[in-house]
């Protein structure tokens, strides 16, 4: 029985959200990100994308660029609760949601009755009318194509404005569909690969299809049967509403490139602690370290290193990221940004019951009590009495 | 009231009842301990109202009476008085007891006996009579397998089953389960089965010292109570109501590894271990090697902590059985070898996920069921 996966894409989400708050931006050039002087671009309306202007952009490139661009501040706070209406409104039509990142989710909805194509104009609809935020959807028999429809449609609209767009490919019509594609609109076909596609005279995803396992296994590696599969519209993935992290990280980048150690060391510890909660938060442990320097001439550097046992406590986080730093840093060397994740992600040991003990499942749900308690009202709102100052 | 006494026996006497004492109890006198005279001794009693111990001491008697005397107050008195004869005299009007002893001379407040709870007395006909040393040994290698976490009140007790001659006492927290067979004098009529709270038995097992006297237990019909009565000393307990889990069923039946090590050097592995498993989880690994022809079979113990460092120790072990990596708290391993007195112990496992059996070798009459630790996936 074919699938019916609905790949859904918030339209330039970020800026969406912010003309609601200031509907004056509608239509104008603007785009979401850091002002300061080393300010990224987040998002970027669609007037905006027409004079070139594209996310993860240095701001200061882009003003260069358009100086007319209005620049808007990012309020975090805003965007997750948007996302999380939408997925709600998402997860009321099926539970088999997952979703990929803030503004992107899959759908599978294969036990429903009418068409994908159908759903997605309900969904965009219902998704406009209650939050007053475009979307664009793709529909096909699999993940893959289903995502790679959803640019197709994005890219066949008017440039000006949100695309709104729904593109739904036919069980069957998957290989036909990606075969003009260029190479590139292929997950994991990157730069690199894509020029060394080239080079063998391979071009669209239709060029890759008729390639033969072995040939491209002979270029690429046990990668290469993947890419003909992938470029034969097959996937059989599943939409899967639980994703299993594999590595927590945080990322700082200075406002000016850095040498002062005692900076660093502050930093690492801010990002220890906030990995250690978002370990414990999810109930998992790491062993792997792993420190990521980048120079101010934007070379990047990678190093890690292996703990006995896994942890989600920020001291043995911190003190590993540490002696990573002392090994690779040399003093005076700039610091234009730092890195710490830790990887090898497990479940610490619990002691097994010789019976369900429901204690424990109270202990749980006090937890999660007060986890939805913080999340709500903020990590203050709810404390041990001893962390109370009188 | 008017005795004397002498004051190593009141001192002791006083030092079994107190443990019953309910120092915070809403009821005053629950902090007080009974002082009654009896048939030529003196009784003392005291009582949580769950747990309640009477002990009677030798005593010159010149006007019989009684009254409640403030715990606290008596013991650290009675402690520092000279080992010497004690003279009581209680004024029944104004409740104060006069204690002289040596060149000293007290007088305590007291609460009349009339607000003290009434004691059980037992009919100790039809009671199993146990050894002291038995019953004591019986306790010891059970109760701290008791739950000590109020949310399942009947773990916090321990199941005695009585049937035929066979006396058995069971107790399980959830993650561990301990089983101990007796066989009684004479074999009992009517079968028997109580939830007698952990913390009496303990208490028990302190009171009952390692002579060789016996003890007879009763419980009485339709009252829920339990009652041990030693030479000098009764100890009263209620029972726990509810359903003990059904324990037969937990017990493994099979095993894919038999480790069999020297309790002594297993113990003392353990008690390494625990040193750096002791923040944290408490985990501790048992990676057991099954020998061959040229080398014998090997348990390597082995606990790691982020701050203090990590331990690991070799037991040798004949082993039987297929390789296995198993983790168990090192507590509860260290609290089970603790008990068991055979010089070798027998380990049974199967997989890393699935209860372990730990038996003394050549002893039939206990076992110990451990739940292992899952190491994260």
């Amino acid at each position: 029985m074919n699938r019916k996966i609905i790949h859904i894409d918030l339209d330039a989400f970020y800026c969406a959200v912010e003309e609601l708050h200031d509907p004056t931006l509608r239509g104008k050039a603007f785009a979401v990100g850091g002002k300061a002087n080393r300010g990224v671009i987040v998002s970027c309306s669609y007037a905006a994308r027409q004079l070139g202007i594209h996310s993860a952009m240095p701001s200061s490139r882009a003003v260069r660029l358009c100086p007319h661009l209005i620049i808007v501040s990012r309020r975090h706070g805003d965007y997750s609760t948007k996302s999380r209406q939408v997925m709600e409104i998402l997860r009321s039509f099926t539970p088999l949601v997952e979703q990929i990142s803030i503004d992107e989710a899959f759908l599978d909805i294969s036990s429903l009755k009418e068409s994908g194509e159908t759903y997605a104009r309900i969904l965009q609809k219902k998704i406009s009318d209650e939050l007053g935020l475009p979307s664009s959807f793709g529909v096909a028999s699999n993940k893959l194509v289903a995502k790679i429809a959803t640019n197709v449609g994005k890219a066949s609209q008017g440039k000006n404005d949100y695309p709104k767009a729904i593109q739904a490919v036919p069980p069957g019509a998957e290989a036909a569909f990606l075969a003009p594609l260029p190479a590139e609109a292929l997950w994991g076909v990157g730069p690199k690969t894509a020029a060394r596609l080239e080079d063998l005279s391979i071009f669209t995803i239709g060029d890759v299809a008729k390639q033969s396992n072995e040939d491209l296994r002979g270029h690429f590696g046990k990668v290469g049967p993947d890419l003909v599969r992938r470029a034969r519209g097959i996937d059989t993935r599943k939409v899967q509403t639980s994703r299993v992290a594999k590595s927590v990280s945080k990322e700082v980048t200075f406002s000016r490139d850095t040498t002062d150690e005692n900076k660093l060391k502050e930093t690492m510890r801010w990002q220890s602690k906030s990995i250690s909660k978002r370990l414990k938060k999810s109930n998992l442990t790491g062993a792997t370290i792993k420190i990521k320097i980048r120079w101010s001439d934007f070379t990047t550097i990678s190093r890690q290193s292996t703990l006995p046992q896994p942890t989600n406590n920020p001291d043995p986080i911190f003190n590993t990221a540490i002696q990573l730093l002392n090994k690779y840093w040399k003093p005076r060397r700039p610091i234009r940004l730092l890195g710490l994740g830790i990887s090898g992600l497990q479940s610490p040991p619990r002691q097994l019951t010789l019976w369900e003990i429901p204690k424990y499942d109270n202990q749980s749900n006090l937890q999660a009590a007060v986890n939805e308690l913080r999340k709500r009202y903020g990590d203050q709102s709810i404390r041990k009495a001893r962390d109370l100052d009188f | 009231m008017k005795a004397s006494v002498l004051q190593e026996n009141l001192a002791l006497g006083l030092g079994i009842v107190s443990r019953a004492v309910s120092p915070r109890s809403t009821l005053p006198v629950l902090a007080n301990i009974l002082m009654a005279t009896d048939e030529g001794r003196l009784r003392l009693s005291a009582t949580n109202l769950e747990l309640g111990i009477t002990c009677w001491i030798g005593a010159k008697i010149e006007d019989e009476g009684s009254t409640t005397v403030p715990a606290r107050t008596f013991l650290d008195l009675v402690n520092t008085l000279p080992n010497e004869q004690v003279d009581m005299d209680l004024a029944v009007r104004t409740q104060n007891l006069n204690v002289r002893s040596g060149a000293s001379n007290t007088d305590i407040k007291c609460i009349d006996a009339q607000e003290f709870p009434p004691m059980p007395v037992p009919e100790l006909d039809g009671g199993l009579e146990f050894k002291v040393s038995e019953l004591k040994e019986m306790i010891q290698q059970v109760v701290f397998t008791a739950s000590t976490d109020d949310a399942r009140p009947v773990l916090t007790g321990v199941l005695v089953t009585v049937e035929g001659d066979r006396i058995t006492m069971a107790a399980a927290d959830g993650f561990r389960l301990s089983v101990r067979h007796s066989k009684l004098a004479a074999p009992v009529k009517q079968p028997l089965q109580a939830v007698i709270p952990a913390r009496a038995l303990s208490e028990l097992a302190r009171i009952a010292g390692d002579s060789d006297e016996m003890v007879t237990m009763v419980i009485p019909p339709e009252r829920g109570q339990v009652i041990f009565r030693l030479k000098d000393v009764e100890l009263a307990s209620q029972l726990i109501e509810g359903t003990f889990p059904e324990y037969e069923q937990i017990i493994p039946n099979g095993f894919k590894t038999r480790t069999v090590v020297s309790t002594d050097a297993f113990l003392k592995a353990c008690k390494q271990a625990e040193i750096f498993a002791r923040e944290g989880s408490h985990i501790a690994s048992l990676r057991v090697s099954p020998g061959d022809d040229t080398q014998t079979g090997e348990v390597e113990i082995a606990a790691q902590s982020e701050e203090t460092g990590s331990n690991e120790t070799m037991v040798d072990a004949t082993i039987e059985g297929e390789p296995i990596l198993i983790a168990f708290n090192v507590r509860f391993l260290r609290e089970v070898l603790d008990v068991i007195n055979t010089p070798n112990v027998a380990l049974e496992t199967s997989v890393a996920t699935s209860p372990g059996l730990i038996r003394p070798l050549g002893e039939e009459n206990y076992l110990h069921v451990i739940m292992p630790m899952h190491l994260g996936s």
